[in-house]
């Protein structure tokens, strides 16, 4: 669900480099906020490494396939660390895979990266809560990672209905990529499911793990 | 190089003026054998681009498209170049947001240039093989992996 080289106008890849631009700013700033950011570094460089070998996990929906994203994921558990994170892998992406574009990196890391710190806010939302069930953090868990994979899937849509390149059939392009976008539904839901075990693991496990309030 | 027959089917009617439909019909089929360009249009994972939207832009105009059609169920298209336009024809192959640009140098004059043509494929892959795509994923994966145990034995 990357988007390539030469699919959106040169307007969109520069306005998509200056999203990025100002949310990487953002996202450093809020990290610099925090009382020992360091400490966060091998959490956010680990998932950085399953964001960038997530795109290689295809999985058969058919009649076509799709790959894990788990930007909700990273957002889930990385907090303002996802952007950068994201920004890195979709980097390492593009230049070792083509998945996607130099051109269009701003695009497509604005495009998973807002959804990621969209992820955070809503997990961050149990807090809200003063007692939670024991099934509550493990459904919180589950709303962001889909939910972050969701509105990435709704961006990505948006994107590419509004700027069909000329000389194409509109409407056969637009249904291949509703097609497409329908594609990822079961795995926004696969990926929200993998995020609640997750969470509930580290919740578990190793409760430092999780964003505190 | 995709030799492709082109057949040309001429009606020659009987009876100039009348309206009368003919039950005579005289058929004259033409042929003659030229040179084409297939594309193979596939994604990374080796799927083909089957039905993609494929618009083909002649040297002398790379705005208008000079043709469009759709690629078959093995992602193929095959399409034959004007013989007066020599220079660089660029198929473009998209999908639901997919999809790349192939530049094919088309020389009429040439005698190789059905070969050129034959040696371009438009295709979605990097090039690599399995065995390189791995090795660069590994090192990617090891420096993160580093990364992180790096800043794991400063904070011990």
């Amino acid at each position: 669900m990357h988007i390539a080289d030469g699919i959106l106008p040169a307007q969109m890849a520069i306005a998509g480099y200056a999203g990025t631009g100002l949310v990487t700013w953002y996202s450093l700033r809020k990290i610099n906020q925090m009382a020992n950011p360091q400490a966060q570094i091998p959490k956010a460089s680990l998932l950085t490494a399953a964001f960038f070998v997530a795109s290689w996990i295809h999985i058969p929906v058919p009649p076509t396939s799709v790959h894990l994203i788990l930007n909700g994921l990273l957002g889930t558990v990385l907090g303002y660390f996802a952007f950068p994170a994201i920004l890195i892998g979709l980097l390492f992406q593009t230049v070792m895979f083509q998945h996607g574009g130099l051109s269009t990196l701003g695009i497509n890391a604005v495009m998973m990266g807002l959804p990621a710190i969209a992820a955070h806010h809503i997990f961050q939302l149990r807090h809200q809560f003063k007692s939670l069930p024991p099934w509550g953090l493990g459904l919180f868990g589950f709303l962001s990672g889909s939910l972050g994979m969701g509105l990435a899937v709704l961006i990505f849509f948006g994107l590419l209905v509004t700027h069909l390149a000329g000389g194409l059939d509109a409407q056969a392009e637009t249904a291949a990529i509703v097609g497409l976008c329908l594609a990822h539904l079961p795995v926004i839901v696969l990926e929200g499911i993998f995020t609640a075990l997750l969470v509930t693991f580290f919740s578990r496990v190793k409760p430092e793990l999780l964003p505190s309030p | 190089m995709a030799g492709a027959i082109v057949g040309t089917m001429v009606g020659v009617g009987a009876g100039l003026g009348d309206a009368a439909p003919s039950l005579a019909h005289g058929t004259n089929i033409q042929h003659q054998i030229t040179s084409a360009v297939k594309i193979q249009a596939a994604y990374d994972t080796g799927e083909p681009m089957a039905e993609a939207q494929v618009s083909v832009y002649a040297p002398d105009d790379p705005q208008q498209p000079w043709m469009t059609g759709l690629t078959n169920e093995q992602g193929e298209f095959i399409f034959t170049p004007d013989n007066t336009l020599s220079g660089n024809w660029e198929v473009q192959v998209r999908q639901a947001g997919h999809g790349d640009i192939v530049t094919i140098p088309w020389d009429a004059s040439a005698s190789d240039t059905a070969a050129v043509a034959a040696n371009n494929t438009a295709t979605a892959s990097t090039g690599y093989t399995t065995a390189q795509l791995l090795l660069m994923g590994a090192t990617g994966v090891w420096g993160l992996v580093g990364t992180a145990l790096f800043f794991s034995r400063r904070q011990g």
